[in-house]
């Protein structure tokens, strides 16, 4: 028989899908035999309709369904738009040409901010360093110069404008310093043919060699790509997740990987034509809006001697490969802070395509951490150069992990492959170590899925006990209200105690019956620091089903502990609910005469005739079988572990075996890989893996802040991780 | 009147710049996010972040579709975070759901309590159905946000049961009884508010 309030649950579910035909029959049953049961149902159907047409008129725009915003808060929004027009970089659209003066500055200065921490080459003091060397290409050449967009140690780059292909292009051409070098021309003139001979989607395009018509000066000229590199996307990236604690990390991960990918990519294929880049690092990698990666800056490569490419370029003035490779200062080559040990001990000899892998690894490294490898090594202080170039040759590369925090683990474990301190240790081709990137991105989005199931069964799990603890604390009341409980306060006689003891065995016999995780319920009277048992009914230890009303010869009468003096401090009918354990209370002090854990429920029972404490009723529930029936159901974690504190483990599950040596030992010495989610625990009431979806935990309190449970649960290992 | 950009049509074609954002979608982005959030400032909150996406991606904007339709469906996904972030927070708090109807409602057998519910409109009442809404408005207001939210993610959002559970990380039994709890609040509240303005608009007649 269907009682009103199951009725009412059907009318909300037949609001949202339909009823088997034995729940509308029920139900119709029960709206005809009750007048509040059918004004419910018509009600709730018109609010229904009423709140399916409000979200109608809302998505349509009507007006009549609230107002609109205040003045106030258009003016609030109106200056956050303009703050945040004002701050965002604005790349200049293909085919659309910016003034000279127009918003230059504003963009140099935005570059500016966000190359500070990164310590970037490639910037400038203001637009007087921007000079160009000659303005006259505008007149009779097909470029005409619109704006500066970087500065290197041998040249400009400048955005001009294709006049006849009518579209956007990047001249670089040498500046005044390097005009007076013949080196300096001739490796201008290197790294332009270089850049021409690497035709790849991921390789900037050259257009055009020349020499400029008035001055004889040269320049070339390639494709635009803006001015957002992947050090501006790894920036965004790591302040979206310091800004909005995490969200959308992943997401943002993923993107750079993708790009990490397309770099790996194109130096692949340089590799296969016989060229070492030495110089990667996220700043020498343009993003256009288009998600299209581009690797700029080939003027410090190197090409094998006995490579295809070696032969077709043109060398002049007797510089030869050898020797313009080695340039800079005459030793080192490259960008300390992504540089390999090897570049950095000027040790070319020993510089392959494993110095870029390296160099693939520091920029790995920077989409973990946000920070570029040998930023730490005094560098950014502006310390002697040799000083720091001593330190990444002669020290073991950083990790990632050691920068940041939540950096995958298997990822961190490819960057430290890659970023070997002896270049045989590292990955031997770039295609392996975007193997095992891609391998560990496809491992995603089954383990994320997986890792969804892990909270899913960890959260029931908690909530499975927190409904034991509420069963139980809802029993404990009802046992301590009784009518015998008073009646055994005021008792006069040896005969009324007896009869009255007889009926409270009875209903707490029943009690234990109807619920087996309940071992013993106990009547105590509590006088000073005296426990003495009434009443006492308990579950034989081994033998499960039988039940048995201790005898009065068998009562207990013990000192009180700690927890009773907490129960006999409670209002009535307050339920303490506590994990105690004789163990903690000194020899003497034990109620329960072993040394496990007990799940115990406790209400003080006050004399109603004077209104002073009497007594208490308490529950002792059977904690570990409770969990014991909680771990044998089909789980898919490899590992569950339940704690009452850091140092206490009362149950462990591994693959569904109970580990029966695991029980009173430490979660930190036990499970070292729980220890995140255990010092998590300490503050929060969950705790969700968000860098390497494995590990998954849960607390519930049973005293706030000072007693309760920790679930950790493990993901079990899929098929697709590396 | 071609000139008017707020018209459907002009709506449908033009992208316009930033600035004239908050002139253009800003009441009807607050409208629908209110109609979501039932929380002025909340609402306030969402359509801001909306604007700053919208700055933010603008080169997403294909200019298929109309720009105000773009600038809801980052709005809708805006309101989701909100939603989830909300939950998460006051689930930190306590397992127990303090608002439970039921217990004013139903006695201990599980049968209503006399005079629970006395709506019965007759045939002939006219119920103006803008009144009503505003009614069922207020209530709605009232109605906590656990309860609130999945009850509009169903049924103004249209959003199946498992896709709630998923936004707002809560299991099916956890989800069912908090719309339970969300239709007799809103049912009773309704109800009295309902009867108690029908009352005093009989009297002042």
């Amino acid at each position: 028989m269907l009682n009103d309030r199951k009725a009412s649950e059907l009318v909300t579910k037949s609001l949202h899908h339909s009823l088997s035909d034995a729940e509308l029959k029920a139900l119709e049953k029960n709206l005809s035999d009750s007048k509040e049961a059918e004004s419910f149902a018509r009600l709730s159907n018109k609010i229904h309709d009423s709140v399916v047409e409000m979200a109608t008129l809302a998505e349509t725009g009507d007006e009549t369904i609230g107002p609109g915003l205040t003045d106030e808060a258009k003016r609030r929004l109106q200056a956050s738009i303009e703050g945040a027009q004002r701050s965002s970089v604005n790349l200049p659209e293909p085919g659309k040409t910016l003034g000279r003066e127009g918003r230059m500055n504003e963009t140099l200065d935005g570059q500016l901010d966000t190359a500070g921490s990164w310590g970037r080459q490639m910037v400038a003091e203001g637009s007087a360093g921007y000079e160009p060397v000659s303005g006259l290409r505008a007149g009779e050449s097909r470029f005409t110069v619109i704006r500066p967009l970087g500065k290197g140690g041998l040249g400009n780059v400048w955005l001009a404008r294709d006049e006849r292909l009518k579209r956007n292009v990047a001249i670089k051409e040498l500046n005044k310093e390097a005009l007076q070098s013949d080196k300096a021309w001739q490796r201008f003139r290197r790294e332009a043919e270089i850049t021409g001979m690497l035709e790849h989607p991921a390789i900037v395009p050259l257009y055009q060699y020349g020499l400029d018509k008035n001055t004889g000066e040269p320049f070339y000229v390639m494709r635009f790509v803006g001015k957002r590199t992947l050090a501006d996307a790894i920036i965004e990236h790591h302040e979206r997740i310091r800004l909005e604690a995490g969200d959308d990390g992943g997401l943002g991960l993923h993107r750079l990987l993708s790009a990490f990918l397309d770099i790996c990519q194109a130096i692949a294929y340089a590799h296969s034509r016989g060229v070492i880049h030495r110089d990667l690092k996220p700043e020498n990698v343009a993003l256009d809006n288009f998600g299209q990666v581009i690797v700029l800056d080939w003027g410090l490569a190197k090409i094998s001697e006995d490579s295809e490419l070696a032969s077709q370029l043109s060398w002049d003035n007797g510089g030869s490969e050898p020797a313009l490779s080695q340039t800079v200062d005459g030793e080192v080559v490259g960008t300390p802070l992504y540089m390999a040990p090897e570049q950095a001990s000027g040790d070319l000899d020993h510089v392959d395509e494993r110095t870029d892998i390296y160099g693939l690894g520091a920029i790995l490294f920077s989409i973990l951490t946000g920070c570029a490898p040998h930023e730490g090594s005094g560098e950014k202080e502006k310390a002697n150069i040799k000083q720091v170039l001593k330190a990444i040759a002669e020290k073991r590369s950083p990790e990632p992990g050691e920068l940041a925090r939540n950096v995958p683990r298997e990822l961190e474990a490819i960057c430290v492959k890659a970023m070997a301190f002896k270049s045989y240790m590292r990955y031997e081709q770039v295609a392996r170590l975007a193997e095992a990137v891609e391998l560990w991105m496809a491992g995603q989005s089954e383990k994320k899925s997986r890792y969804e199931h892990l909270r899913m069964e960890g959260r029931e799990l908690r909530a499975d006990l927190q409904s034991s603890v509420r069963d139980l604390e809802t029993n404990s009341r009802f046992m301590a209200c009784l009518p015998p409980i008073q009646e055994l306060i005021t008792a006069a006689t040896e005969q009324e105690l007896a009869v009255w003891r007889d009926r409270l065995t009875t209903i707490y016999r029943g009690l234990l019956t109807a619920n087996a995780d309940f071992k013993a319920v106990a009547y105590c009277k509590i006088e000073g620091e005296i426990c003495t048992e009434i009443v006492r009914v308990e579950r034989h230890s081994s033998e499960f089903s039988t039940i048995r009303g201790v005898p009065r010869s068998r009562l207990r009468r013990v000192k009180t502990n700690a927890f009773f003096k907490q129960v006999m401090q409670q209002k009535p009918e307050e339920v303490l609910t506590s994990l105690v354990c004789d163990a903690q209370c000194g020899p003497n002090d034990g109620y329960f005469g072993d040394e496990e854990v007990h799940l115990v429920a406790a209400v003080p029972v006050y004399d109603s005739n004077t209104e002073e404490p009497f007594g208490a009723v308490l529950i002792d529930c059977d904690i570990d079988r409770l969990l014991r029936r909680q771990m044998s159901k089909h789980t898919t974690a490899s590992e569950i572990v339940v704690a009452c504190d850091i140092h206490h483990v009362m149950i462990r599950s591994q693959l569904g075996h109970i580990d029966e040596e695991a029980v009173s030992k430490s979660v930190v010495d036990e499970t070292p890989y729980f220890n995140r989610a255990v010092e998590s625990l300490q503050e929060h009431l969950e705790f969700i893996d968000e860098t390497d979806a494995e590990i998954y935990g849960a607390r519930i309190w049973l005293i706030p802040n000072e007693q309760g449970l920790m679930y950790l649960l493990r993901a079990g290992r899929g098929q697709n991780q590396v | 009147m071609a000139n008017d950009p707020s018209t459907a049509a002009d709506l449908e074609a033009t992208a316009i710049p930033p600035e004239q954002w908050i002139d253009q979608y800003g009441d009807y982005l607050y409208r629908y996010a209110y109609s979501r959030l039932r929380d002025g400032n909340a609402a306030e909150e969402v359509v801001q972040e909306t604007f700053l996406a919208g700055i933010r991606y603008a080169h997403q904007y294909a200019g298929t579709g109309s720009q105000r339709g773009w600038l809801l469906g980052i709005l809708k996904r805006k309101i989701i975070d909100h939603v989830r972030q909300r939950n998460r927070y006051e689930r930190a708090g306590s397992y127990v759901d303090e608002n439970d109807p039921t217990s004013q409602l139903f006695d201990a057998q599980g049968n209503w309590k006399t005079g629970a519910f006395r709506w019965s409109p007759q045939p002939d009442d006219h119920i103006r159905e803008v009144e009503f809404r505003q009614v069922v408005e207020g209530c709605l207001e009232k109605l906590p946000h656990t309860q609130r939210d999945v009850f509009q993610k169903s049924v103004m959002d249209e959003k199946d049961s498992e896709e709630i559970c998923k936004e707002l990380d809560i299991t099916p039994s956890n989800l069912w009884v908090r719309m339970h709890r969300a239709r007799l609040a809103l049912a009773k509240c309704v109800e009295s508010k309902w009867l108690n303005d029908k009352e005093k608009t009989g009297h002042a007649e």
